[in-house]
């Protein structure tokens, strides 16, 4: 472990210093712990992140308003998403289905997709408005909001249909 | 330091005296135990390296709390220090004190949350206060809320919620959200011109 070994040839008699070296891991173990101690106090186990979007009708966002070539807005309610564009399209992407309790199970991979697609077509697009009804879960808005960011829509705004 | 036996033992210049050391040993095998730390070292070494990958400088912004189960999300960003308002399925907190009640808000027409309002206003105050001496204090306002609220919780509380913060000047929006492993993190959004 670490020794240097000793020089084969020219036995003499003459007694010579060992090469091994002990070396005293003694600090280096209490700098370990004390490191150790401290990360573990300051660690942060869970990773929460955030999903940034502005709300509609806002000053920053009327700014941002003003760059956008196109103006897309993403209804999200009981009829699944409806997509929208200023230049007259417009795309329904129905429920899978209802969950037990009432809600709508959202087709979240058929927006991602359209999302591509529309932004294939308009390439400096990054605005979009997320217009949700009043019964849509944080969880289904969280959906969107990600898949719309997932899309390269990054400037997200939110407000309320109808 | 090596552990040893308590008991008589010779001086250390006569350790290796095959006449005095013999005597005292008794032909008994040496007691000395020297313990290989290298492993506990490597050991060490590893648990650090982990716990410095898993090291965050912001610290702990939001808390998990038992009664608030937040989404899934991908593409969501690190998180940053500002007010955080709370929504489960009871109450809406404000930065640890509860300004609102959910069963209350549903009964209620107004749109804006009056407690939330006047506690966000407060924040905002304190801001001032402490960026008083800044020139570029507007310019450097960036109005971030932090909403944390339980998957369940309907967009009728949010949106009320959020026009809220909006009224007290908070118009930019994080939701918090779990990041899931192996996502590609957002790109950074265009800053916007006031």
């Amino acid at each position: 472990m670490g020794g240097g070994a000793m020089p084969e040839g020219g036995g003499g008699r003459r007694k010579r210093k060992a090469l091994d070296a002990v070396i005293n891991v003694v600090p280096a173990i209490d700098l370990l712990s004390c490191c150790i101690a401290f990360l573990l106090f300051t660690a942060v186990w869970t990773q929460i992140s955030r999903l940034q979007a502005q709300q509609f009708g806002t000053a920053a966002e009327q700014a941002a308003e003003q760059q956008k070539s196109l103006t897309v807005t993403l209804v999200v309610g009981a009829r699944g998403f409806v997509l929208q564009t200023s230049a007259g399209g417009a795309w329904e992407i129905p429920p899978l289905g209802r969950s037990g309790d009432g809600q709508a199970t959202y087709d979240v991979k058929g927006l991602a997709e359209r999302l591509k697609a529309l932004r294939a077509d308009y390439p400096d697009q990054a605005a979009v408005t997320v217009a949700a009804e009043d019964q849509v879960l944080y969880q289904d808005l969280v959906k969107t909001i990600d898949t719309c960011v997932g899309a390269g829509l990054t400037a997200v705004s939110v407000t309320a249909a109808g | 330091m090596p552990i040893v036996q308590p008991g008589k033992r010779p001086a250390r210049r006569f350790q290796k005296s095959r006449v005095f050391g013999g005597k005292l040993s008794h032909g008994r095998r040496a007691v000395n135990a020297e313990l290989n730390v290298v492993p506990m070292v490597d050991m060490m070494t590893m648990l650090v390296i982990f716990l410095l990958q898993q090291f965050s400088a912001t610290g702990e912004v939001l808390y998990m709390q038992k009664d608030i189960k937040l989404p899934d999300a991908q593409h969501g960003q690190a998180i940053e220090v500002a007010p955080v308002i709370a929504v489960n399925g009871d109450s809406v907190v404000v930065t640890g004190h509860k300004v609102a009640d959910v069963r209350e808000l549903e009964a209620d027409q107004f749109l804006s949350i009056q407690p939330l309002e006047e506690r966000l206003r407060d924040e905002k105050k304190r801001w001032d206060f402490i960026h008083q001496n800044d020139p570029d204090r507007e310019k450097n306002w960036k109005g971030d809320v932090n909403i944390q609220a339980d998957i369940k919780v309907p967009f009728r509380i949010l949106k009320r919620v959020m026009f809220s913060a909006a009224q007290a000047g908070y118009y930019n929006v994080n939701f918090a959200t779990l990041e899931t492993s192996g996502s590609a993190p957002a790109p950074a959004r265009a800053p916007v011109p006031k």
